[in-house]
């Protein structure tokens, strides 16, 4: 900084030295932006009209898809606007981040905290989306019938052994597999020092109203 | 700074100098790079929190729009897509002028600040009586109300209160989100008539800017997963 210390005590201002109030120590002058990129006016208009065209695009998918269901009477999967939706979404989050946030001129650091929040986000959506979306086909398996009647198993074993249809599809495979003469029951070895059977209906997990039991309530 | 042709200054006291110029940054920085860049980094850590919190809602959206498809269908059939486009360029618009407003403190245009920071506010100021007056007002008054409060008759699907309670809850944090930003706008505004920004220092309009941004994007996400169901 070019400010002259040589005369404090005299020259301008009776004496009173105001260089340090106007040029604070620490401060950078002369080179106005202090290296920070200047987003140009026309990348600003750009990006926002890049913006508005795809929010054009995402409405007109959905009115072009609602029409062509309409007029080919066909049932497309919720799955395909959510799909297109949430990708023409994600594009224009990105131009609002680069351009508008600047983080494509900023500190890479700044990049990762975003980064990584979108990486947890990611995790907190897709488990709970995997989970819900494989209870479909998880339930009939814990619910023990595949479908109201059944496939036939249990009835069949019911009628051949008497086992009731609620019980555990182990018993009932072992109870068919006895009445076919198929299996030969055999004293389970003794196990030293094992844990107790830890096994025990779990309430909550099954959708009621899937099985006799109620979902374990 | 201004000088006479003998090269002395003239001003008199500090006071003369902007805000902006005379600004010192706090005493533990290295200088006012320095204290612009922690600044900014905490502003990007705080919006990390933003986005987790919007997420709690964007999942909660996936969990009940799984399990039941069809009340979200019916549920979004009852929301206008037109407010809600009107609504998103609206906040795309006022996302361009904070950006400009940034850029104008950035290149010291005092007057370009104020009417930028002055558009965004007004931008927010525009969406908050659109959905007050055009999308809350007459679900209210039609019993359109979130869970053990739904009163409408016409009901398509049992579980629509939970489409109901789904969208109150997110455009009302979204909506409150506006608010805060809008009073924080307003902030700027006063600062910004003072002349306390300027190309070096306008670390208060980028934060706030950034916090802007964020309740933008989480608009262009709502927008689809809430109108645009078919």
């Amino acid at each position: 900084m070019a400010h002259n210390h040589d005369n404090p005590n005299g020259g301008e201002n009776g004496g009173v030295d105001l260089s340090e109030e106007i040029y604070p120590p620490g401060a950078e002058y002369g080179h106005g932006h202090h290296g920070h990129t200047v987003v140009s006016p026309g990348t600003l208009i750009g990006v926002l009209v890049v913006l508005l065209l795809l929010t054009g695009l995402t409405v007109a998918f959905a009115e072009l898809e609602a029409w062509i269901a309409g007029l080919f009477e066909i049932t497309i999967p919720q799955w395909v606007n959510a799909v297109v939706a949430l990708s023409i979404a994600s594009v224009k989050t990105a131009f609002v981040v680069l351009y508008f946030m600047q983080l494509r001129y900023d500190n890479p650091l700044n990049s990762m905290i975003f980064i990584f929040t979108l990486i947890t986000v990611a995790f907190f959506l897709g488990f709970t989306m995997i989970d819900l979306g494989m209870r479909g086909t998880i339930d009939p398996v814990k619910a023990r019938y595949i479908q109201p009647g059944g496939t036939g198993i249990e009835t069949r074993a019911a009628k051949q052994t008497g086992v009731p249809t609620n019980a555990p599809v182990t018993e009932i495979a072992r109870q068919a597999a006895l009445a076919r003469g198929e299996y030969t029951p055999k004293e389970p070895e003794p196990v030293i020092g094992s844990t107790p059977n830890l096994s025990r209906p779990r309430t909550g997990l099954t959708l009621p109203g899937f099985t006799d039991d109620n979902g374990g309530r | 700074m201004t000088t006479v042709p003998s090269g002395h200054s003239t001003i008199r006291d500090a006071s003369e100098v902007p805000y902006h110029q005379r600004y010192r940054a706090a005493e533990h920085f290295r200088d006012r790079e320095h204290e612009f860049d922690a600044t900014k980094m905490g502003v990007w850590l705080f919006l990390a929190t933003e986005i987790l919190l919007f997420s709690g809602m964007f999942v909660g959206y996936g969990v009940l729009r799984m399990l039941h498809p069809e009340a979200f269908i019916a549920g979004s059939g009852h929301l206008d897509v037109h407010w809600g486009l009107i609504n998103t360029v609206v906040l795309l618009a006022s996302s361009y002028t904070v950006a400009a407003a940034v850029r104008c403190a950035q290149v010291d245009d005092q007057a370009g600040l104020r009417r930028n920071v002055m558009l965004t506010f007004i931008g927010g100021l525009v969406f908050i009586l659109i959905k007050l007056i055009f999308e809350y007002r007459v679900k209210w008054a039609e019993g359109k109300l979130p869970g053990i409060f739904y009163s409408y008759p016409g009901a398509v699907s049992e579980y629509e209160p939970l489409w109901w309670g789904l969208y109150w809850g997110a455009t009302g944090i979204h909506a409150t989100h506006v608010i805060v930003g809008m009073a924080l706008f307003v902030w700027i505004y006063l600062r910004a008539k003072k002349k306390h920004f300027g190309p070096g220092h306008y670390t208060a309009v980028e934060g706030v800017g950034l916090y802007w941004h964020i309740v933008d994007i989480v608009w262009i996400f709502l927008f689809p997963l809430l109108y645009l169901i078919h």
